[in-house]
């Protein structure tokens, strides 16, 4: 680190997220004086990208989304630049250049981009009518194509899948689903839990397919069908594609910054390239449990990593512990929270407890390695689950009987030395 | 500025503080009135049981910084510079949970509350009685604690009695003193603790 205390820095960040929102903020928070910059590519003022799936459903208004208001950047002296993409980083001359043409050099860069939606490619894709939901436009223009739909269907039965079916269903559309996979969110939760979410989604009206996938969409003009690849079609006047999303890496180019899955990033979530730095679902930081790197593009990391990253970036070095992916969702009266590694390889020394109680209607897994939790499934009375949450992120051994973390009785007080 | 301190060595589980809380957080505000009032209110501070069965009195820390407040999607959650408080905008909550991942010491509950909007489930948690304390009472929970397990005082007065405390107990003829601050409580927090382990884990379940 080699800048005096007080010495005015150029700190520029890429990205409206919470992590570049956060970033700033914390920025201006330990370096009053130096200017802060914002690019952001939407038209927006940053808002909460989760909510999206609410404003199709038609539960916030727009500008209930919003994280921060007009003045909250104005009271900080943070200049935010909107509608203005990176077409390039030039990381030897210390400047970036946006799609319009506008060059903005900078002393120290953050690249918070977060991550585009992965598009399906099959024969009829283009047609009218498939979306993805990543963006508030995409919400919007779903809304504006909503009067003539009847019949949706949702490719991919990740959260973004989950939310959008729980969104067009308040719509009173027809909903149905497929997934490649065995059940939903097969990423995130194990066969057990997927089992209980897909039957809550029959139970709300979905109609679920698992193990399929789409082959191709028909219609003229505007998707009226979708073959899927086990022979059978589906009719449908409007698909939701929620098959993932990638880091948005894109326009980095050949510009020296290490990238794999996501922009590589040191503990203090520096890049490759010195005073450029990176976070939230963009960036590919260690994750505590796996230990190794792993993109995890939830919001809380992003949240975390904006905030250490800011402090960096204001010359105040901060090691980051490292990320782990976490999820929580209401699904009808069934909430799910899951973090850490919940389906751990056979063999590998990992130790499986469970608990499920059919009259309280909970189910509990736990996944140890030797006594350090790894990862943990909870369906209903989550309300605890950040206590073990935080025992998976510190990986400090339990030294309490393990069994006892999955009663319902299990108390913070347990933890307490006595 | 005076906050609520917790000492678990003294709390004997009896729960009165959860029906202090949740009276202090109804509608009404008086016990009789408060039990028929719907939604039926609920106490945001929460007794827990520990290994050995002791009580444990589980409540928001208004952490600084504050894990919830980091991750709360809307941006709900914030903090009352007057009071020291972080506390949580029921019209800006959109129930999403995200805070029981955050935070560690599980005390967020997600329900209909009396003093939030109607037919709204929300996140709900302590709001260290700021209402109470405008008013120029103590918190609740404080209040009624009759074991001094709830105190309400500066974290300096609080921190200094218990350095005192440990001061009086490794001192010179401590042990022949017998110097024991809460004897009745370190006598039921043994005894409970013996019970468990004389029984078993099974039976005392």
């Amino acid at each position: 680190m080699s800048f005096a205390r007080g010495q005015i820095m150029r700190h520029v960040i890429v990205g409206t997220g919470i992590a570049g929102t956060l970033a700033a903020e914390t920025i201006r928070k330990f370096d009053p004086k130096s200017p802060i910059i914002i690019l952001g590519g939407e038209p927006f003022f940053p808002y909460c990208r989760p909510m999206i799936s609410m404003l199709l459903e038609g539960s916030v208004a727009p500008e209930e989304m919003a994280i921060r208001e007009k003045e909250d950047f104005l009271s900080r002296d943070i200049e935010l630049l909107l509608g203005e993409s990176v077409r390039e980083v030039n990381v030897l001359e210390r400047k970036l250049e946006t799609e319009r043409g506008k060059v903005i050099p900078f002393d120290r860069l953050l690249i918070a981009t977060g991550a585009d939606p992965v598009k399906i490619q099959v024969d009829g894709c283009d047609l009218a009518n498939i979306f993805t939901m990543r963006h508030r436009e995409d919400a919007e223009r779903m809304l504006k194509a909503l009067p003539e739909v009847r019949r949706v269907l949702i490719v991919g039965g990740g959260l973004v899948g989950l939310k959008a079916a729980h969104a067009l269903l308040a719509r009173g559309t027809k909903v149905a689903m497929v997934e490649k996979l065995a059940h939903p969110l097969p990423l995130v939760v194990d066969g057990k839990s997927g089992a209980a979410i897909s039957q809550r989604l029959e139970e709300m009206g979905v109609m679920l397919k698992m193990g399929v996938t789409v082959a191709s969409f028909a219609g003229n003009g505007f998707v009226k069908e979708a073959s899927l690849d086990d022979g059978s079609r589906v009719r449908c006047d409007l698909v939701v594609v929620a098959v993932g999303s990638r880091p948005a890496v894109s326009f980095l180019g050949k510009s020296f910054i290490r990238v794999n899955q996501g922009i590589l990033v040191d503990s203090f979530l520096e890049t490759d390239a010195k005073d450029i730095y990176a976070a939230g679902d963009v960036a590919e930081a260690t994750d505590v449990v796996l230990n190794r790197r792993k993109v995890n593009a939830v919001w809380p990391v992003a949240a975390e990593q904006g905030i250490v990253a800011g402090m960096n970036m204001a010359g105040k070095r901060v090691v980051y512990r490292g990320s782990m992916g976490r999820n929580v969702l209401r699904i009808g009266d069934l909430d799910v929270l899951t973090g850490g590694l919940v389906n751990p390889p056979p063999n590998e020394g990992y130790d499986v407890l469970e608990d499920e109680n059919r009259r309280r209607k909970t189910y509990r897994k736990l996944v140890f390695k030797g006594d350090v939790l790894k990862g943990l499934v909870m369906l209903n009375q989550v309300e605890k689950g950040g206590t073990l949450l935080s025992i998976i992120q510190r990986q400090i051994p339990v030294s309490m009987e393990k069994e006892r973390l999955l009663e319902p009785g299990f108390d913070f007080s347990q933890l307490l030395p006595r | 500025m005076k906050e609520v301190v917790i000492h678990p060595e003294r709390c004997v589980g009896c729960m009165q503080c959860m029906v202090a809380c949740a009276t202090a957080h109804s509608k009404t505000k008086n016990l009789l009135t408060a039990l028929v009032e719907s939604p039926l209110p609920k106490p945001r501070i929460h007794v827990g049981v520990g290994l050995y069965r002791e009580g444990f009195p589980n409540r928001c820390r208004h952490c600084d910084p504050a894990p919830c407040m980091m991750v709360c999607l809307p941006g709900a959650i914030y903090r009352d510079e007057t009071w020291n408080t972080v506390l949580i905008n029921t019209e800006r909550c959109i129930n999403c949970a995200t805070c029981a991942m955050a935070c560690p010491f599980g005390v967020i509950r997600y329900h209909e509350d009396s003093l939030g909007p109607p037919e709204k489930t929300i996140a709900v948690k302590c709001d260290n009685c700021v209402d109470r304390q405008s008013r120029g009472l103590v918190p609740a929970c404080v209040e009624v604690c009759k074991c001094g397990a709830l105190t309400f005082e500066e974290q300096s007065s609080s921190l200094k009695r218990k350095t005192d405390e440990m001061a009086r107990r490794v001192s010179v003829g401590a042990e022949d003193r017998g110097v024991v601050e809460s004897p009745g409580f370190d006598l039921l927090n043994a005894l409970k603790k013996a019970n468990v382990e004389l029984s078993g884990r099974e039976a005392s379940l």
